[in-house]
């Protein structure tokens, strides 16, 4: 089986039924996709076949002849940082980090195909990922600032649209 | 000061972003075996044979890990804060909730370990289950835990309740113009992390052990596993501080042990990886609280007294739970200051998955009965619940049913926050009250002598 990942060309000897998840994972050492669920439900798995988000989990090696992979490993480096992941530094997007590789795939996927900064439009565009720490708002926030074009400071943390700070009388002193 | 105020980045969101932070799952380690659990499959049984001959003989096996093999089997998650361990590491002649762990198999591949669980013969005698701590106390109930009986019994003073007395109860609810009383009961709840419970241990060729964790405890978890393998903690070195989540659910030592055990019998590295389906039925959950709220108020909104009967639902073992009913009584008030307490709690155990920790370990499920009760309070008074719960609300010197005075009480301002994000109008009274210590008419004599000191800034 010839796949293409990460523009690296690779024959991979997995059993045809073996899930992509396991092939990234255990035949090629690529660790970016998380076995989450295994069973589809949570998206922490999920990697780019030509381009499209699918859950690694539940794609079978024997349907991916020829095709494209791209993981977040594939998407930029600590030295070359893609937008998308510069955005969720600058807003602070991750937190354990565990759902994190797959939200910025498929974030890039939806900024890629012309999605906009409509937090709504990005809200359904990512609805398959759970996220158990983020509440989610940070990630709409980041998404919504690569839609919009902002550019991102990675050494610094952007101040949260949502935050309302209140003053407490008293706990100055 | 470079630092605070600053918003700083996360030292971790660069590895976070681009795939190369190392989680557990993601630990290789050449020669690495798999495993996978023999779960009890009933909610309350006897063992009463246990043969693993078959799967020990199987090809790829490499270890089959029983109570046999544990060198010390029951300790307890709170062994070391003095209260005396009740669960084995591994059932031995005694199943009692469904998805206790019976064995460990480590083998070439997941699949076979998973297989030679199967091949385990093990014969089980049910018995009848407990799962309603109302139950428990009936002469009748079924025996759930062989340390302690149905509820955990060796508090401070020969107790099996856990008791807090403040003031006097009678003397308020004889002066009350209304006694309000509430039952509450809150459900278990699963912490669900992303990552499920995984660890990775190796056996080094000095004979020492290296366990990647996903622990939110390490330290903790080194005892619990040097204290079951009987090693000194200089021949356990735990690798961790990254966690695919946790929430609570992975205080308890779920995983680490068990591998160091697998590990040890094999002589070869072992992972062992949680499925969804063992984490979401095996895995320590928030319990379930039963709490019953009788409140002495006056007819112009103070509250005089409480008194609380809280059921704590531990699952088959005590693990935290007398940890987590203790902090439950000393905030058992909220957010308010009653002067007069009268409350019992008890830890029952039933035939459900041992609970454990999650945000706010036995105080969540409490803040719900305790904020519905003044909800309701408020409009049996036919009461704005806003003023019935600023009238109450903590103040600096104010003390909790502990007796520990407050030095920087935020209730009043949390209710003017929440009045102002909600759109609700306060009157000029209650938009100029402050946490500052009781005096003039929030200082009703019900409340002089319960004021302590040493709060205030």
């Amino acid at each position: 089986m010839e796949l293409t990942v990460n523009s690296v060309s690779c024959t991979v000897q997995s059993p045809p039924l073996t899930s992509l998840l396991t092939v990234l994972r255990e035949e090629l050492d690529i660790t970016s996709p998380k076995a989450g669920c295994e069973s589809g439900g949570c998206g922490a798995c999920t990697v780019l076949v030509d381009g499209q988000p699918r859950r690694s989990c539940l794609t079978a090696l024997c349907t991916l002849d020829g095709s494209e992979v791209t993981t977040v490993e594939g998407l930029g480096t600590p030295e070359d940082l893609s937008r998308v992941q510069q955005a969720f530094i600058h807003h602070y997007a991750a937190q354990c980090g565990f759902c994190t590789d797959g939200l910025i795939v498929a974030a890039t996927a939806y900024v890629g195909g012309g999605g906009s900064a409509d937090t709504g439009d990005i809200g359904e565009a990512l609805a398959g990922h759970y996220c158990r720490c983020t509440g989610y708002v940070k990630i709409l926030e980041a998404v919504a600032a690569v839609a919009r074009g902002d550019t991102f400071d990675t050494a610094s943390t952007a101040s949260s649209a949502n935050n309302t700070y209140v003053t407490i009388a008293g706990a100055e002193s | 000061m470079k630092v605070v105020g600053a918003r700083l980045p996360r030292y971790d969101g660069v590895g976070h972003v681009t795939g190369r932070t190392t989680y557990v799952d993601d630990v290789r380690v050449p020669g690495m075996l798999h495993a996978a659990a023999l779960r009890s499959p009933h909610h309350n049984a006897r063992i009463t044979r246990l043969d693993i001959g078959a799967a020990a003989a199987m090809a790829g096996v490499h270890a089959v890990v029983t109570h046999a093999d544990v060198p010390l089997l029951v300790y307890g998650h709170l062994s070391g804060a003095g209260i005396p361990g009740d669960e084995p590491l591994l059932a031995k002649d005694h199943v009692r909730y469904r998805g206790q762990p019976i064995a460990l198999v480590a083998a070439d591949t997941v699949d076979i370990a998973r297989a030679a669980c199967a091949a385990i013969e093990v014969d089980y005698e049910e018995l009848p289950a407990l799962f309603d701590v109302r139950l428990g106390f009936d002469g009748d109930a079924p025996v759930i835990n062989d340390t302690f009986g149905n509820w955990y019994d060796q508090y401070e003073g020969n107790l099996d309740v856990r008791q807090i007395r403040k003031g006097d109860i009678d003397a308020a609810m004889d002066a009350a113009d209304l006694i309000v009383s509430g039952v509450y009961r809150t459900q278990s709840v699963e912490q669900v992390p992303l990552e499920t419970q995984v660890c990775v241990a190796i056996p080094e060729p000095d004979g020492r052990l290296t366990i990647h964790t996903c622990t939110q405890a390490m330290y903790f978890s080194l005892g619990v596993v040097c204290s079951h393998l009987q090693l000194p903690m200089s021949q356990v070195k735990m690798v961790g501080g990254t966690v695919g989540g946790g929430f609570g659910g992975k205080v308890d030592t779920a995983s680490d042990t068990l591998t160091a055990l697998a590990a040890r019998k094999s002589g070869q590295p072992v992972k062992w990886r949680w499925t969804r389906e063992e984490e979401m039925l095996a895995s320590g959950n928030r319990g379930p609280w039963h709490m019953e709220i009788i409140d002495a108020v006056t007819s112009d909104g103070w509250i005089l007294g409480r008194k609380m009967l809280t059921i704590h639902d531990a699952g088959a073992y005590g693990r935290f739970s007398v940890y987590g009913l203790t902090k439950h009584s000393f905030h058992h008030t909220g957010a308010y200051s009653i002067p007069n307490l009268h409350f019992d709690g008890y830890v029952v155990f039933t035939n459900k998955i041992p609970t454990t920790a999650m945000r706010g370990y036995g105080v969540t499920g409490l803040s719900t009965a305790i904020e519905v009760h003044a909800e309701r309070v408020a409009r049996e008074l036919g009461m704005d619940p806003y003023e019935f719960r600023l009238k109450n609300a903590n103040r600096v010197n104010d003390t909790s049913p502990n007796r520990i005075a407050y030095e920087d009480p935020s209730t009043v301002e949390v209710l003017q926050s929440l009045a102002a994000a909600t759109g609700v109008e306060l009157g000029d009274g209650l938009r100029a009250m402050t946490r500052e210590q009781r005096s003039g008419d929030m200082l009703p004599d019900h409340l002089v002598a319960q004021i302590g000191s040493g709060g205030g800034h």
